[in-house]
């Protein structure tokens, strides 16, 4: 009975006081919906690679290259013949593979398709949980000729036919072999870092021709995965691992011999568990996440959740007065404090669960743009424990907003106020609001800061000169297979009679794809040892044309006046010439060449083959070009230089005005015609530079978003509270306009009441968000000044009054142009 | 001073027209002291706040120094108000979270008087009305007659020549209340026009004119010996 009462009471509340349980459930909804949502991202960031069976003992191999007066080189990668030695040296690994992942051009029957297969070891099913769909997994690793695909790749390659059985013809370019599907499995997880679509077993001697890939010490193309006996403990490899480097891998030629191996390879494990939140290195298969990232949005979703909470103690505390008589009818009718505190939680949770259900149909509103924006394939499952979660959310919340509201509202004493019109306000309870006030705006006021420093920077790195123009470059890809090698000088010439095109070039590498190469180089009079790493790239004829470099010295490579390289098979022949090469101007800074007009001319050595080979290349440097940013912007400029590659490359670029489609199609029917085995693919210089920022781009729009949401939460909160407020000093507004104050006078009178607090909270989100954005833009190389934020400060303090005077006035102007004798006639 | 003209105040609720005040035809020159009386409900308040420019007429002229105040604005009423008239409530309308000082000097406050001199004033109307001791305390400290006390000094702190006072003495006990109508009466010899509402015949005695309200209409007017 009393517990219907109870319902009654709070509906009835609820639906009297409609514009205080409006803002409250509007509040919540949306604090609960951000929540929501923030908790589906984060969940997912902490769930990578938790579902192996094995995840405790699955470990990956790292290798991080300390290269003097460079930054350091961190591989997610170990070179191929590491395997091999770990399984001998540690016995408490039971398995170990590694993982490789080629695009060779897959071929069945008449069709072709390019797909990214992942070449593996024997052991791998070992490590890895696989689910057969249908033929058998237990001999598919053996021998060298069997293929496991995914469903969906099975899908597309044999629609609705049996794929078990099917064969497969795979160019690799120095091999072509026909494999035999004998396993279809689900496709992987996707919150994994171990993902492939297709699985082949690594046959090292077919591989012979590219020893690079699996059978060189200091060429790194797999990365290696292994699982350790239950009973070990990883500290007992971890300890083992200079040692193991020392003895394994062959002298690197750099320091002399006070230089150990061990100094300058430093081989490191990590379990599978930590890898997605772990910085990421070079060679990763798939994208990392942030541990940051992932406690900034943690902490967002609760400071929003805070700030909804807020509102509902404000605006509860602030009615008080009005629910006072409530309470004290109910105490002299004999209620105890605690029927009255139950009461009041049980109406905060009641309006939370109105909120809840709105915030459950915006996150259903929301999911579709928001998997679209994170890329992801998120959705509340109600058939789950996400539920129960969700649940306990909603009446912690609940708890939490209406815990002070239901102290505060019960501790009245019935006497006090049933006999007069004495306002049930007390200062402490005043002054508490505005506490929270400003607490509200104080995070709101750090979170507009900090969106603002996140987008100053995304803006700052799109717009940096990278030292090229990424704008109106075409990039067609897949010129390295053979069938297209061959054909390059062909495509050169046709894309270049088309119309539009100004300059086309190829080179081994495409912005935005990172891809490292490393070569020891050093100058006349020094020996290998002295030998700097400097970054290698190939490039073809017009390169530094098409892409828009000035070359500061010197000039560029040139067919007609015989520029070439230094051919690795012509010096293990003991054939010696001297090639032409570019060169960047940090890498004449580093050997030690002058100015750049100075280094023209000037010879260099770079180390060729393998470094157990102990060839010497000689080089005239011809040309000097600026520090170009082709990597990411996460890296910093290194030196660098350019090799000519005059009849190979990975891709054609084409500088070129006008139309892009119309270019593309007429590349593509270029292509088709040339090279129907091989599928067209292309993209835009811009587009893929772009692309490196995706994740960051999609973040800081989520952060900006919930940003935004917290603000808005903030202001509804500020509108309540200013309505109140208004309401409750009707009566002193009444006298003050008697007294000749006019609309805009008591206008300014609220206004400026919700100004100081806004003012207050400035004060203390300033030194906060300076703080905390000047520590996360030191994550960045290339970063705004910190004074920037100082401007962005101002921006919010500014942003902040305005939408407080925005979201007050309204009320002030009604209160304020009331006639007063309504306030005054009666009391 | 003041001549009220066929006034006429309706109020029109969604279906129902009250009328509060029909016909009223009234003339208060500068220096009267003007009590009106008559019933609850038969317009007294509604004829006080026309006077004080609170309300508007619904038709009618008013004309407060000769100008014709009956359709102005809302804007252009507050400046004459402020600059002539002053109130006393039955309530007395005290801030509440302002002292004593504070709240006379609200009645300068919304007049582009420096505060050096706002000070001053302050401090010789509380002398006068004998409330200086009491500057600093809040409202709720002191006695209702001190509080009507403090209302009247705000009420002629900015020089105000005309005093509207609706029922100044109705919260009061017959002490207070005498108090408060000598002070006015003092006030009244000294230039000031006061036109009072209240429902006690001995009060009215102050006045030297009496008007008399029933629905709406003036039935009578008396003049003291």
């Amino acid at each position: 009975m009393l517990l219907t009462n109870y319902f009654v009471s709070a509906w009835r509340n609820i639906y009297k006081h409609k514009l205080f349980s409006a803002i409250n459930i509007l509040g919540l909804a949306i604090g609960l919906a951000s929540c929501i949502l923030i908790a589906l991202f984060v969940r997912d960031e902490i769930s990578y690679d938790k579902f192996w069976s094995n995840a405790d003992n699955m470990y990956r191999v790292h290798l991080t290259f300390n290269v003097p007066g460079r930054d350091p080189m961190k591989l997610a990668m170990a070179p191929g013949p590491v395997i091999h030695a770990w399984k001998k040296d540690f016995p408490q690994v039971t398995h170990a593979s590694r993982l490789s992942q080629r695009e060779p051009t897959v071929i069945i029957g008449d069709r072709y398709f390019v797909d990214d297969i992942t070449l593996v070891d024997p052991d791998f099913p070992e490590i890895f949980d696989l689910n057969a769909v249908s033929g058998d997994l237990t001999n598919a690793f053996i021998g060298f000729d069997n293929i496991v695909l995914n469903e969906t790749l099975a899908n597309k390659y044999f629609g609705s036919k049996q794929a078990v059985g099917q064969i497969i013809t795979l160019d690799f370019g120095s091999f072509q072999r026909d494999y035999n599907v004998a396993a279809v499995i689900k496709d992987m997880p996707k919150n994994s870092q171990v993902i492939p679509k297709a699985l082949i077993t690594i046959d090292e001697p077919a591989w012979k021709e590219q020893p690079w890939m699996f059978d060189a010490w200091f060429s790194t193309n797999a990365q290696l995965y292994f699982k350790l006996s239950d009973t070990t403990n990883i500290e007992s490899i971890n300890r083992e691992l200079p040692a193991f480097v020392n003895r394994n891998f062959p002298k690197i030629p750099i320091g002399g011999d006070n230089v150990k191996n061990s100094d300058l390879i430093i081989m490191s494990t990590m379990n599978v568990k930590d890898l997605h939140l772990a910085p990421s290195r070079d060679g990763e298969y798939q994208d990392r996440g942030n541990k940051n990232t992932v406690m900034i949005f943690a902490t967002v979703a609760t400071l929003i959740l805070i700030i909804a909470a807020i509102n509902f103690m404000n605006l509860s505390t602030a009615r008080a007065s009005q629910r006072a008589k409530e309470v004290s009818l109910r105490k002299v009718m004999g209620a105890s404090r605690k029927d009255l505190i139950v009461q009041f939680l049980g109406e905060s949770v009641l309006l939370t669960f109105f909120g809840l259900l709105i915030a459950l149909a915006i996150v259903e509103i929301a999911l579709p743009k928001y998997n679209e924006i994170l890329d992801k394939t998120f959705s509340i499952d109600y058939g789950s424990s996400d539920v129960l979660y969700i649940i306990i959310l909603a009446i912690s919340v609940g708890i939490l907003g209406g815990s002070y509201p239901a102290f505060f509202l019960s501790h009245f004493r019935p006497a006090e106020n049933l006999k007069a019109n004495k306002s049930a306000e007390t200062k402490a309870s005043v002054k508490l609001r505005y506490a929270l006030v400003i607490l509200q705006f104080s995070v709101s006021i750090t979170l507009f800061v900090s969106t603002a420093v996140v987008y100053g920077q995304m803006l700052y790195a799109k717009n940096m000169d990278l030292g090229y123009n990424t704008d109106n470059v075409l990039a067609v890809h897949e010129i390295s297979r053979d069938v297209v090698q061959k054909k390059l000088p062909l495509l050169v010439e046709e894309i270049k009679r088309m119309p539009n095109v100004s300059a086309v070039t190829w080179s081994d590498f495409t912005p935005g794809r990172a891809n490292q190469n490393n070569t020891i180089v050093h100058v006349e009079g020094q020996s290998n040892e002295d030998g700097i790493l400097i970054g290698s790239r190939g490039i073809g004829y017009d390169y530094f044309n098409a892409y828009d470099v000035p070359i500061i010295a010197g000039r560029e490579y040139s067919r007609e006046r015989g520029d070439r390289d230094v051919s690795t098979d012509d010096l293990r022949n003991g054939i010696n010439y001297t090639g032409s090469i570019m060169i960047n101007e940090s890498a004449i800074g580093r050997l030690g060449l002058g100015s750049p007009q100075e280094a023209v001319g000037k010879l260099i050595f770079a180390g060729a083959g393998q470094p157990e080979e102990n060839l010497t290349a000689t080089y005239e440097i011809i040309g000097v070009v600026p520090d170009i940013h082709f990597d990411s912007l996460k890296s910093t400029i290194r030196p660098e230089i350019y090799e000519i590659h005059a009849d190979y490359g990975n891709a054609i670029s084409a500088r070129f005005s006008g139309d892009p489609e119309e270019l593309v199609e007429n590349v593509r029917r270029l292509w088709e015609q040339e090279i129907p085995s091989i599928p067209f693919d292309y993209s835009f210089i811009r587009e893929a530079v772009a692309r490196q920022y995706n994740a960051e781009q999609g973040q800081a729009n989520m952060f900006a978003a919930f940003s935004a949401l917290a603000i808005l939460i903030a202001c509804l909160g500020l509108y309540g509270l200013a309505s109140f407020t208004a309401d409750r000093r009707t009566k002193e507004i009444g006298i003050r306009k008697v007294m000749g104050a006019s609309v805009f006078d008591v206008v300014k009178l609220l206004v400026w009441q919700f100004s100081k607090p806004v003012i207050i909270a400035n004060l203390i989100a300033w030194p906060i968000s300076y703080y905390a954005m000047s520590i996360w833009l030191e994550n960045f190389v290339y970063r705004i000044e910190a004074f920037f934020i100082i401007g962005f400060c101002l921006l919010a303090g500014i942003a902040a009054l305005l939408i407080a005077w925005g979201t007050v006035a309204g009320n002030s102007v009604r209160v304020a142009s009331a006639n007063p004798i309504n306030a005054l006639r009666y009391e | 001073m003041l001549k009220l003209q066929d006034l006429t105040k309706a109020y029109r609720t969604d279906e129902v027209e009250t009328v509060a005040l029909n016909n009223v035809n009234i003339e208060i020159e500068h220096g009267e002291f003007v009590a009106i009386m008559g019933p609850s409900g038969c317009g007294k308040s509604t004829l006080l706040n026309i006077i004080g420019m609170l309300d508007t007429p619904t038709s009618g002229h008013y004309f407060f120094q000769d100008e014709d105040v009956a359709g102005y604005s809302e804007a252009q009423l507050g400046v004459i108000r402020k600059q002539h008239i002053g109130f006393i409530f039955q309530s007395f309308n005290l801030i509440d979270e302002l002292s004593v000082a504070e709240n006379i000097e609200l009645a300068l406050l919304y007049h582009d008087i420096p505060a050096s001199e706002r000070k001053e004033r302050v401090a010789a109307v509380m002398d006068k009305v004998g409330i200086a001791h009491r500057a600093k305390h809040m409202p709720s400290q002191l006695s209702g007659g001190q509080q009507q006390r403090v209302a009247v000094a705000r009420a002629v702190v900015g020089n105000q020549s005309m005093i509207l006072a609706d029922e100044p003495t109705g919260n009061l006990d017959t002490a207070h209340g005498q108090e408060v109508m000598e002070m006015l009466q003092q006030l009244n010899e000294e230039g000031t026009t006061i036109v009072m509402v209240t429902h006690s015949p001995s009060h009215a005695d102050y006045a030297r004119r009496t008007i008399n309200l029933l629905d709406g209409h003036v039935v009578t007017e008396s003049m003291r010996a």
